[in-house]
């Protein structure tokens, strides 16, 4: 008796999901570069947006490790000058537990190197927010700096050693580890020394403020508001900004955002235009076979649904894919020299939620029209087509 | 005596805006279950009139009555051609991506049948066009006898009550050609369908117990 190999028998139930599979799996290569494309997109936005809110949560910190409340400014972030006597009028306020004049600046340390320097008074609130690593805290008066534990690992400074800054030489009296990497990467100095240096004599830039806890029976939101109204009461043209807010709005972080939005928004409208050009092309490509289906009964609707769902699926692949290249993106940023100082790669729920839903409609959007002209070909005309 | 499936009432067709008449005022009408072969020259409008039976095409002018239904105003083409017509094309036009049984079950997806229903029912028409052991192939792989099979296959997938084929052995030596159509005429006569044929082969038209000959877009005969 003759014997037979067995078939293999591979039948399986046909799927309106698993026919647009095959057709993606079809065109092999241009499918993997309109998945490239919008990946590309998607990275360079989970790239940017993460680390603009990675940007956001170190500023955060700062203001959350210091407990502070307000931060009194006069004029906008980056330009802001007070009167140092202010800080005398704002501890006089029955509300306020602590007050902190400080300068900030960003400054070269060396050609490749800046870092953002802070100036506090010796006895400033902020210093209990640091961990003193090595050595001492530095004394009012005196030109001494404190070096966070980033900034020094790069400069490869320790107490005893100096650095110098803007001409001027400062002895390193402490190593300090800080929530926040943009202080962990700063400098610490003693305001006047800062003031002389900036050329800010007997001028801040902003007041730190803490409050005294909330009276009982009075509520904290009301508590803040009139502590907020008294502060700029006390200093006329001044404002007392919520540290969140602060944190949030600063233009540092506002720049960081706008441009990771809009550098986004660029390459996304190229990622739109790939996948419109791939599903232009395929339905183009497929009009005998979309003559075919609706021939074979299929709906207007469901032809339109075939292509929407194609594309949907190149955005959502394309948004996965983008996901990979913009945490490679940002592990790569957290190693490099230039932004490691300030920068920890993370990767957020709220981001990954935008991107893979900006993929989805990017898909959505680029497969609208290629979709619509499929679902209005007349069955007739589509099949004579060759 | 039974009703009509199809009526057709003064049908016209033109196309680029009336320079050219593919049909000229045609009167039919097609009983349930009949068996009617319709040739004529090319460019006679044969095949246009089989378009327009199987709602692939609005006509011009004149009505097409399915079972006493005007098609298009009162009675949408898509269901139509879902639910009551099954085609069968000179080129076949199955879709290359698809496996042979997958082809068979692609209009099955515009109907709601479940995914269990579709495979069992793809592989038993498949069967029953002697193809139950090439049901995993693609088309590509075919013959062009076996490829016309899985395409009458696929046209009975939503049990139509028409089933309308367009030169199908067109494309076909004379061995498959009489095969072809002895599976077409045998389905006829087991379900009871109506089945309608284009044809230009005098010999598959006068196979036809009824056999209408077009001639300039006219019903000659």
């Amino acid at each position: 008796m003759e014997w037979k190999k067995p078939q293999n028998r591979m039948t399986t139930s046909l799927s309106f999901t698993g026919y647009v599979l095959k057709n993606l799996r079809r065109r092999r290569l241009r499918t993997l570069l309109t998945l490239f494309g919008i990946g590309m997109a998607v990275g360079a936005f989970v790239g940017l947006v993460g680390f603009s809110t990675s940007f956001e949560q170190q500023w955060m910190r700062i203001y959350s490790s210091t407990n502070t409340d307000f931060s009194v400014i006069q004029g906008s972030f980056l330009n802001t000058t007070l009167d140092e006597t202010a800080a005398a009028r704002i501890r006089a306020l029955p509300m306020v537990a602590q007050v902190s004049p400080t300068i900030f600046n960003l400054m070269d340390v060396t050609p490749e190197i800046n870092a953002l320097v802070y100036g506090w008074q010796a006895n400033a609130f902020e210093f209990n927010s640091l961990k003193i690593l090595q050595g001492r805290r530095v004394s009012n008066g005196q030109p001494e700096v404190m070096l966070g534990d980033l900034l020094a690992q790069d400069l490869k400074k320790s107490p005893g050693d100096s650095i110098e800054l803007q001409g001027t030489e400062f002895r390193v009296t402490a190593i300090y580890h800080a929530a926040s990497t943009l202080e962990a990467a700063a400098i610490v100095m003693p305001l006047d020394q800062l003031q002389q240096l900036s050329g800010m004599d007997g001028k801040v830039s902003t007041i730190d403020v803490r409050l005294r806890p909330a009276p009982a029976g009075e509520a904290e939101g009301a508590y803040f508001r009139s502590a907020q109204a008294a502060i700029q009461a006390a200093v006329p043209g001044a404002r007392a900004v919520p540290a969140v807010e602060r944190a949030r709005s600063n233009q540092f972080v506002a720049l960081a955002k706008t441009s990771a939005w809009g550098t986004s928004a660029l390459a996304l409208l190229i990622g739109i235009l790939g996948i419109a050009n791939t599903m232009a092309m395929s339905v183009f490509e497929r009009t005998r076979e979309i003559g075919i289906l609706r021939a074979l009964g299929w709906r207007q609707w469901k032809v339109l649904a075939h292509i929407e769902l194609e594309a949907a699926l190149l955005g959502l692949g394309g948004g996965v894919l983008g996901i990979g290249l913009g945490w490679c993106a940002l592990c790569i940023l957290a190693v490099l020299p230039q932004t490691a100082s300030f920068f920890v790669a993370t990767l957020q729920w709220p981001v990954l939620v935008k991107a893979l839903t900006i993929a989805l409609l990017a898909g959505l959007i680029a497969g609208a029209i290629p979709a619509w002209r499929a679902g209005k070909l007349s069955p007739v005309d589509a099949l004579r087509c060759d | 005596m039974s009703s009509p499936i199809l009526e057709v009432r003064e049908l016209c067709k033109s196309y680029e805006e009336g320079r050219i008449e593919a049909l000229r005022g045609v009167d039919l009408s097609i009983e349930a279950g009949e068996f009617v072969a319709i040739s004529g020259h090319s460019g006679s409008g044969k095949s246009t009139l089989l378009h327009l039976l199987g709602g692939l095409d609005s006509p011009s002018s004149g009505n097409i009555l399915f079972r006493g239904v005007p098609l298009g105003s009162s009675f949408d083409l898509d269901t139509y051609r879902c639910d009551h017509v099954g085609f069968v094309f000179q080129a076949f036009y199955l879709l290359p991506t698809l496996r042979a049984v997958e082809n068979v079950q692609a209009p099955m997806l515009a109907s709601r049948s479940g995914s269990g229903d579709r495979r069992n029912r793809a592989e038993s028409l498949l069967r029953e066009m002697g193809m139950g052991h090439r049901m995993d192939q693609h088309p590509s792989k075919l013959s062009a006898g076996e490829r016309q099979r899985v395409a009458i296959a696929r046209a009975l997938a939503n049990e139509p009550e028409i089933l309308l084929a367009d030169e199908p052995t067109g494309n076909l030596d004379s061995k498959n050609s009489a095969h072809i159509m002895e599976i077409l005429t045998g389905i006829q006569r087991s379900r009871g369908m109506t089945l309608i044929v284009v044809t230009h082969e005098d010999e598959i038209a006068q196979a036809a117990p009824r056999h209408i000959r077009v001639h300039d877009g006219r019903v000659a005969s």
